[in-house]
């Protein structure tokens, strides 16, 4: 039986899944046309070499349509989203209506289905610079690009084929996604009033701009790749080189950025208190980027010397190939137990596993059936020369991502082999092991052989020229530290030691570009920035101080105890101050906006001796409340300064009640604790949590507003006194007679959340009723909180500006080579 | 020799180097049985009983946090974490431990959970929580 379904708007979602289809099809026939193309282009025999023309035309038509396609399947999926348009599944588990344009955006690449459009979107991008400026090397270049294309464009298809799924669609409406019986109803889409709304996590503007940045990265690692191909297939062994040179160090630069975008949002919007956690999904990030920089190098010692052309090639090629590991890593859900923020599988676990065997067979084939006729010289390099000096730093960088590699893929193992391998317990001391000596070697290395020169260096002037830096080095690096405070561990001396001695160095070759070898600024600059980076990452990872460690808090058995372990959440009442490190800090009250409610946290410090202020500022860590799942989702706040930051983040907070106002059928005793009787006299004192009470006397002549009083009534006033912590708070409660009935007004003492009542009179016993009501403790506004202290780690983030304004130098360098 | 052959043999030596510890760091998955006998530290996966309660007191403590779980055998814990509760602990569908059998209490010193996504189910969101900073 067939359902009308009311208020669908099928268009677009039709549209899209259409751009969807042409988009697969045009790549294949791109990369069809263009490889019959270059094919046509190697033959000797002019009349076929003639045909590669067009087949070149027919490729550049089918890759503009694919361009359009691309463009459509964007704009299909984006009007649905933005119109709010929930019979689909995309705009529905990604988006809502109260989520403001600029994260409409951010929901658009929340889900795998985005983000792979987000990619193809790149890709599609980066091959109409190709094609525009790749000349003779279109045709191969682009053959691979197209390749490429093609399998992204089937990871959105979303169709079956031979009973085997293929993709997933961002046009799949909810109906189809979903089982439940309000699809029964034609009219369901009236009862599906809003999306899911986007992750509140996600909902920070560095999720706008982050996921792009990154995809660029990504996407920008085909084209060195599809260069190298297309070295190896035309047999222009070296030629590929030089106009893959800016390519590389573009998507070298992008990547990086995109790293360190996510880094900084990780350390402004996550609460896991740090800029890098060595999760399998950065890591799985890392990985390229590092390949590619080991790259870069070989690549400039090939292009100047004829050496490391296996290395640099192989590098090459195995960069995209672990590009699409990573994203095999990241998507196919097979990290499950180890990583925090991985996707999970979509049903596209083996459409993944092809997509990064066909790109890893691809490169083993071409440098098999190469192989004999590769340029390897089988001259040795001389020691002092830098070429043998960059072969050597590309190794170990190479070695430095083999060790992150290995103990990412445990799970990938587990798969494979059927083993239970567990990730280390302390991973982060696992991997710091083995990175802190690579980054050492690193250092180095790019400090010294920026002084020595290609083919051989006279040995003796080479040493003079770096003994000035190493003994400068020397003192820096004493001083320094000192001044951080890292002096405790001698790996992180000599890594210290390692990156002012590269810091140096450069320095120097920084000084020369500025006498005229302008050519020499741009890797002088980035590796400035580079170890600038190490040392900040150092000095702020292990030099990190949590702040707020609770010294109170009752003991929950010896055993608890014995551990030893830090306690670093600490709670902090309203108003009360408590001292934290050097700070003194208070909770000031909350406010709420939206879906967040920020606390205030001030924070002081008080100069002991003089007892001045000198520092005073607030804080406004925030956390999304949900009372209906009783969580919270909490988002630190940072005080920056120059040369350190303090962080803090809540853990815990009261929940708020959806509703706190007051609504029939609930008394205002509901806030009070069970009441207390007592039978009292003048005199008499009662004892209440935080004080006492005195029943001072009594006032025969009470009034009650706005009640007149006839001759028979009577109103009493019972004086009491409130005593706690050295203040006093008088209240009066009356207790009213009249027309025989009993009535009585209490008084409130908010200061102390107490309630009193004067109930009844009882002349026979000479005793007075008074019910004592007080506020639970927890009343009292409390959060609990972690405040941490990051030092120096402004090195860190400039360090990678600064690498970032080298990288694009070089670009520019390297660019203007190729003319 | 040449000195492409050195490097490549450093390589090989730090490439075994690498597995060698991948494998000794690594830690395995057992259940709370494994635990109690081994006495060291390792992985426990298992599910949060949401019929007991957990106890979070911030005003008593803010850092101790108590719940019992049951691995996958069946066999019921007490678990005891030194840190805030974790946020979205009552919904974890899943939960990896690391830590060890103290007595008969098991102290995790990180709680990995997976939640179902807020809303739909067959999307999963995966959160971790350590009980103290990491440092080189």
């Amino acid at each position: 039986m067939d359902i009308q379904y009311i208020g669908e708007n099928l268009l677009p979602g039709k549209l899209g899944q259409f751009f969807v289809i042409l988009s697969f099809c045009t790549a294949v026939l791109s990369t069809i046309a263009y490889f019959f193309a270059t094919r046509a282009g190697l033959s000797k025999d002019p009349l076929i070499n003639q045909e590669s023309a067009s087949w070149k035309r027919i490729a550049r038509l089918a890759y503009s349509l694919n361009l359009f396609a691309v463009v459509g399947i964007g704009s299909c999926l984006y009007y649905i989203i933005y119109n709010h348009l929930f019979e689909y599944n995309y705009a529905w588990a990604h988006s809502s209506k109260i989520l403001p344009v600029y994260y409409i955006i951010s929901s658009f690449w929340e889900g795998q289905e985005g983000s792979f459009w987000l990619w193809m979107f790149w890709q599609a991008v980066l091959g109409f610079v190709v094609l525009r400026r790749g000349k003779t090397w279109e045709n191969s270049v682009m053959t691979t690009i197209m390749l490429s294309q093609a399998f992204i464009a089937s990871m959105l298809l979303g169709v079956e084929i031979f009973g085997f799924r293929v993709g997933s669609s961002p046009f799949i409406l909810l109906r189809d996604a979903m089982q439940g019986p309000i699809f029964q109803r034609g009219d369901y889409l009236s009862l599906v009033t809003d999306g899911n709304g986007l992750n509140p996590l996600l909902q920070n503007y560095w999720m706008v701009i982050h996921p792009p940045t990154l995809f660029l990265g990504f996407a920008s690692m085909i084209v060195p790749f599809a260069y190298a191909i297309g070295g190896l297939w035309e047999k222009r062994y070296s030629d590929w080189i030089k106009p893959a040179m800016p390519w590389t160090l573009f998507a070298v630069m992008i990547l990086g950025t995109g790293i360190i975008m996510g880094s900084f949002w990780a350390y402004e919007a996550l609460n896991f208190g740090g800029f890098w956690a060595w999760d399998p999904v950065e890591n799985a990030s890392i990985i390229p980027w590092l390949t590619l920089i080991a790259a870069v190098h070989v690549m400039i010692a090939y292009k100047n010397t004829g050496h490391s052309y296996f290395t640099a090639t192989f590098l090459v090629l195995i960069s995209f190939v672990l590009v699409l590991y990573a994203s095999f890593l990241t998507r196919s859900g097979i990290l499950g137990e180890t990583s925090v923020h991985a996707f999970t599988d979509l049903g596209m676990f083996w459409q993944l596993v092809f997509y990064v065997l066909v790109f890893l067979f691809l490169a083993i084939i071409m440098l098999v059936v190469r192989w004999k006729e590769l340029p390897i010289t089988r001259k040795d390099e001389e020691t002092y020369s830098r070429e043998f000096w960059l072969f050597i730093g590309a190794l170990v960088l190479s070695i430095a991502c083999l060790q992150i590699l290995a103990t990412t893929s445990v799970p990938v193992f587990n798969a494979m082999f059927g083993t239970e391998i567990a990730p280390p317990p302390n991973v982060i001391q696992h991997y710091n092991k083995w990175q802190v000596p690579f980054a050492v070697v690193i250092a180095f290395v790019s400090a010294f052989s920026q002084f020595l020169k290609y083919k051989n260096t006279d040995a003796k002037k080479f040493f003079i020229s770096i003994s000035v830096s190493l003994i400068m080095s020397v003192f820096i690096t004493a001083a320094a530290v000192y001044v951080m405070n890292v002096y405790s561990n001698v790996m992180y001396i000599i890594l210290t030691f390692a990156s002012v001695f590269s810091i140096l160095a450069n320095a120097r070759i920084l000084g020369e570009a500025f006498k005229g070898k302008w050519k020499l600024a741009g890797s002088a600059i980035a590796h400035i920035g580079f170890a600038l980076l190490l040392v900040g990452a150092l000095v702020a990872a292990a030099t990190n101080k949590v702040i707020s460690i609770n010294n109170t808090g009752i003991g929950f058995g010896d055993e608890f105890d014995k551990n030893n372990n830090p306690r670093e959440n600490i709670i902090l009442y309203k108003d009360e101050p408590v001292k934290m490190d050097r700070y003194t800090v208070t909770y000031l009250g909350d406010s709420t906006e939206g879906v967040n409610t920020y606390y205030r946290i001030n924070y002081r410090v008080i100069d002991e001796k003089s007892g001045k202020e000198k520092e005073n500022f607030t804080l406004y860590p925030n956390a999304q409340q949900n009372a209906k799942m009783r969580q919270i989702i909490a988002s630190p706040d940072t005080r920056h300064y120059l040369f350190h930051d303090v962080y803090t983040h809540v853990s815990s907070v009261p929940l708020k009640d959806e509703d706190h106002e007051e609504h029939e059928g609930h008394s205002d005793d509901e806030n009070y604790e069970k009441p207390v009787t007592y039978e009292v006299n003048v005199g008499d004192t009662v004892r209440f949590r935080e004080g006492y009470i005195l029943v001072k006397g009594i006032n025969r002549n009470a009034k009650v507003q706005n009640i007149p009083l006839g001759e028979r009534d009577i109103a009493i006033g019972l004086q009491l006194e409130v005593n706690s912590e050295g203040k006093i708070f008088p209240s009066e409660p009356v207790y009213l007679l009249k027309d025989g009935s009993k009535f009585d007004f209490g008084k409130k003492v908010d200061e102390k959340g107490l309630k009193l009542r004067f109930t009844n009179v009882f002349p026979d016993k000479d005793k007075l009723e008074l019910m004592v009501y007080q506020k639970p403790k927890a009343e009292k506004d409390w959060v609990v909180l972690k405040a941490i202290e990051f030092p120096y780690i402004n090195l860190f983030w400039g360090g990678t500006i600064i690498m970032v304004i080298g990288f694009i130098l070089s670009i520019f360098r390297r660019n203007k080579e190729i003319k | 020799m040449k000195k492409s052959s050195i490097a490549g043999i450093v390589i090989i030596a730090l490439a075994i180097g690498i597995i060698i510890s991948t494998y000794a760091d690594s830690s395995t998955y057992g259940s709370f049985t494994d635990a109690k006998e081994s006495e060291t530290e390792l992985h426990v996966v298992g599910q949060l009983n949401k019929q007991k309660e957990l106890h979070y007191n911030p005003q008593q403590d803010a850092n101790y946090f108590a719940f019992y779980m049951k691995d996958n055998q069946g066999k019921e814990c007490k678990v005891v974490f030194n840190g805030s509760k974790p946020q979205d602990f009552e919904r974890s569908e899943q939960i990896v431990l690391t830590g060890k059998m103290i007595g008969n209490e098991f102290h995790a010193s990180k709680i990995l959970m997976k939640c179902p996504s807020k809303y739909t189910k067959d999307e999963v969101e995966v959160t971790e929580v350590s009980a103290s900073t990491a440092k080189i």
